[in-house]
């Protein structure tokens, strides 16, 4: 094996990790190298932080950083990555949450996870928008698409059959008022339901509470079907 | 309704009853107080708070009675009623009511409450209905959870009343404690430094403020100043910023993760009874295929039960016997005797006279009407059919920009426009309360109005009857259709609470009925004498005449009627039951053809209800729009009503 490529992989890696951080920490809403310091985990940070901007994928700026756009394109497809890969590891292969982490981490990376199977992993799990935290997942070219043709695991409840039971995977609205009111009637994601009729409007039971919703809104509930038995 | 008491009494012995919508919060106040507040199966029946005392060790507590809330984050107007009193009053113990069976629900409001820091004692309402399905919950370890009293009670048989009355006198502060996580716990920080001092803690307005409580804004702006309201806008826009989910859905999600684990930990199941009648009954109630010959059926009771028993038999039984037989006659000859003068004759005996009219109207043909409707929507109301009927009827409603839920008011506008316009509030949009004003006002006959216009179409022909229908409901589809275009805001989401299905208990629907039925003839019997008096004073200083000449091109030429018809449409503007009482003496005097019954009847129909519909829809959408809805009303009735004639002689149409 040649020893440089090698190296260079695990290079690749810790850059990987380093986007990742900053993306994070720009979604909570810090911009400061300082708050970068504090989060990455790296051994060697400031020669990767020297890396990073000499490739021009970070921009710094007054002790500021921001992406280039190769390095927010790089940056969004690891957070879509792990995050897909954490919610395809709850989801199907229902580990703990204590573990997501450490395998999502794994996954992250385009030599682990190529383009075209993270889109067929998106497509399966019905192109969630958020991760199990509920962090936002970056869109992918699938999500754009929308295909049908892989049976997603995870689907709108008007896909479900009548009778069928159920378990919200998430829910993806864009009205704020909806999740709420939703949310107030125990509608969230880990709650079990069974879906009743479809027509003439959608009638769940959650717990022990019967629910009616139009079909709009139940377009917007993503399940995974739960065995019987 | 009754909130003018809380007034006069002194601070620190309010209870306040909150809880889960169709949990049984009224039947407790109800065994509470003494008084009676309307109970039904159907969530969202109180929208106002009711008020009674209560005495426990000689001490005098001030109950009140809430609107039902999933969450103490309102939604709705009715559910702003219910924060508010907890915000504002001083209350000294909250009373919590919850559906045992879905205790996870009633803890999410346990959770707040706690959070606010107000004491409270949780009441498990329905333990019954929990212990049928089989579900089996150790109160006692509950209690010690939560850490406050909680008391297994089945309200409708007045089990667990008493120990819920011993525990007034007792203050007991829950230990539930939610952590909501690094940031908005720092947000919750920051919040309570700027926020005022209030009768709840301020890290549950906080909280309210993070979910995204519009409602509370009004009420810091009175307490704080613009830059502080500025300084906490900024604080909510930086924690929100740094989640992806809404946070209201986040704090949420907590709650609701914290209420189940609580009920992992009390609950129990084993095997319930399995299906009884009245679950499959409820299942076929909304089935898409079954559920329509059951509508049929209930619609075929009422007419039975409302058209035939009470418009027919027993207004015969009143206006003919009793009234034309015994009554008129008798009052007749006691004024002939007792006043010589025959102005005042005429007042109380005469064609227009008090008694002769308004009481005949009143007693004998409105109350037997109006109290079979009321009986008949009682039972519907608590046996659970209602939101089924919603469930049925929500893809008709959605199309005028409303939703299933709309058929409580639009049904029980059936009964009264006046109340249901009262029960419009169950609409979460203002669009849609406007929408649903709006189509009471102008299409839905209340009970009055519908008998006597059954009575007289059903004289003409089964076509008579079936044109006015089929014209009633057209016109309020098309308009509601066309509002909810031309109507700015929003639709809300139908997402809906479907109540088992109950077997009514008898003494509530006739109480129920009885306050119904005396709430309609204090509103409608001084309208009749008022109506009465104007007719009498204007046919008595020639008046009539007047009026008739100046309204002539419209009432003859337009709607091609008799002269004589004005007088209706005039006592119409008052309440249009009344006026359709007047055409239909016009039709029995033969003056009235079927085609003119039938224009007559739709013009009248689909004027506004009555004065005191006017005041409620001005107290409830304000002044402007009820305005607007009345200025649109009155001549698009006259429109449609020429229209129909107008059609009738094109086509040659003679019914």
């Amino acid at each position: 094996m040649d020893y440089n490529k090698v190296r260079d992989q695990f290079e690749e890696d810790r850059i990987d990790e380093l986007l990742e951080a900053i993306w994070m920490l720009r979604e909570e809403g810090e911009t400061r190298i300082a708050d970068v310091r504090k989060r990455s985990e790296d051994p060697n940070l400031e020669q990767l932080l020297t890396i990073v901007e000499s490739e021009h994928l970070i921009l710094t700026d007054q002790g500021r950083f921001s992406f280039s756009p190769d390095g927010e394109k790089r940056a969004e497809n690891v957070i879509r990555r792990h995050r897909l890969a954490e919610r395809l590891l709850s989801e199907v292969f229902e580990i703990e949450e204590k573990q997501l982490e450490d395998h999502a981490c794994e996954l992250e990376h385009t030599h682990v996870l190529s383009e075209v199977v993270v889109d067929s992993i998106c497509t399966f799990l019905g192109h969630p928008p958020t991760c199990p935290h509920g962090k936002a997942i970056p869109r992918g070219e699938c999500c754009k698409r929308f295909s049908h043709d892989l049976k997603p695991l995870v689907a709108p409840l008007t896909e479900l059959q009548i009778g069928g039971d159920a378990r919200i995977v998430f829910i993806s609205s864009k009205y704020h008022a909806r999740l709420d009111r939703l949310s107030s009637l125990g509608i969230v994601p880990g709650s079990t339901l069974r879906l009743h009729q479809k027509q003439p409007t959608y009638l769940i039971k959650i717990g022990e509470t019967e629910l009616a919703l139009d079909g709009e809104l139940a377009k917007e509930i993503f399940v995974k079907k739960m065995q019987h038995g | 309704m009754h909130g003018h008491a809380a007034k006069d009494t002194k601070a620190g012995n309010k209870i306040a009853i909150v809880g889960n919508p169709n949990v049984g919060k009224s039947v407790i106040f109800g065994l509470l107080t003494g008084r009676y507040a309307t109970v039904s199966n159907y969530p969202g029946t109180t929208v106002t708070l009711t008020t009674g005392s209560c005495k426990v060790d000689g001490e005098d507590l001030l109950v009140t009675d809430t609107p039902g809330v999933n969450t103490l984050i309102p939604m709705s107007e009715d559910e702003v009623v219910t924060r508010d009193i907890l915000l504002n009053d001083e209350v000294k113990l909250v009373v919590q009511v919850a559906d045992t069976k879905n205790l996870g629900r009633g803890l999410q409001i346990s959770i707040q409450l706690a959070e606010m820091g107000l004491p409270f004692v949780l009441v498990l309402n329905m333990w019954d209905e929990a212990g049928n399905r089989g579900l089996d919950i150790n109160a006692q370890k509950l209690a010690g959870t939560i850490g406050t009293m909680v008391i297994p009670a089945v309200g409708v048989e007045r089990k667990g009343i008493k120990e819920l009355r011993e525990s007034l006198s007792v203050k007991r502060y829950s230990s539930l404690k939610i952590t909501y996580g690094r940031i908005i716990e720092e947000g919750i920080k920051n919040l309570e430094e700027l926020l005022p001092e209030s009768q709840i803690s301020g890290r549950s307005i906080a909280l309210m403020l993070l979910a995204g409580d519009a409602s509370l804004k009004p009420w810091l702006s009175k307490r704080i100043t613009p830059s502080d309201i500025n300084k906490i806008d900024n604080i909510l826009l930086d924690v929100q910023n740094r989640f992806h989910e809404p946070l209201g859905y986040v704090i949420n999600q907590a709650r609701i993760k914290k209420a189940e684990k609580i009920v992992e930990g009390v609950m129990s199941r084993s095997q319930g009874k399995g299906t009884t009648i009245t679950s499959k009954l409820g299942r076929w109630a909304m089935h898409p295929i079954w559920g329509i010959p059951v509508l049929l059926a209930v619609l075929f009771l009422m007419y039975e039960f409302v058209g035939v028993f009470g418009a027919q038999i027993l207004v015969e039984l009143l206006e003919d016997s009793l009234f034309g037989n015994y009554i008129n006659p008798y009052m007749t000859l006691i004024a002939e005797r007792l006043i010589p003068d025959q102005f005042f004759k005429d007042l109380f005996v005469g064609e227009y006279g008090i008694i002769t009219m308004a009481l005949t109207y009143s007693i004998a043909l409105i109350l037997p009407i109006v109290g079979t409707f009321f009986l008949a929507f009682g039972v519907l109301e608590d046996s659970g059919y209602l939101p089924r009927l919603a469930v049925m009827v929500h893809k008709i409603f959605k199309l005028m920009g409303l939703h299933g839920k709309a058929v409580l008011p639009m049904v029980l506008g059936l009964g009264c426009d006046t109340m249901a316009t009262l029960t419009a509030r169950v609409m979460e949009t203002r669009k849609e309360r406007v929408i649903v004003t709006l189509l009471l006002a102008l299409g839905v006959p209340c009970s009055a109005q519908l008998g006597v216009i059954l009575g007289m179409l059903g004289g003409v022909s089964a076509s008579a009857t079936l044109i006015w229908a089929l014209i009633v409901i057209l016109v309020i589809f098309i308009v509601g259709f066309l509002s909810s275009k031309i109507l700015k805001g929003e639709s809300s989401d139908f997402v809906f609470d479907i109540p088992p299905i109950r077997v009514p208990v008898l003494s509530n629907i006739v109480f129920k009925t009885l306050s119904r039925i005396n709430w309609y003839l204090k509103e409608a019997v001084p309208l009749f004498i008022v109506g009465t008096l104007i007719l009498f004073t204007l046919d008595k200083i020639g008046g009539l005449a007047v009026i008739e000449r100046i309204a002539n091109p419209v009432v003859v030429g337009f709607l091609g009627l008799p002269g004589k018809a004005t007088e209706a449409f005039l006592i119409g503007f008052l309440r249009r039951d009344y006026g359709a009482a007047g055409l239909f003496s016009l039709a029995q005097q033969g003056l009235l053809n079927p085609n003119q019954v039938v224009v007559s009847l739709v013009t009248i129909t689909l004027f506004v209800p009555c004065v005191a519909n006017l005041l409620v829809m001005i107290k409830e959408c304000g002044f402007r729009t009820a305005l607007a809805i009345v200025a649109f009303i009155f001549p698009f009735a006259f429109l449609v009503g020429g229209v129909l004639n107008f059609g009738f002689n094109l086509f040659g149409i003679k019914l």
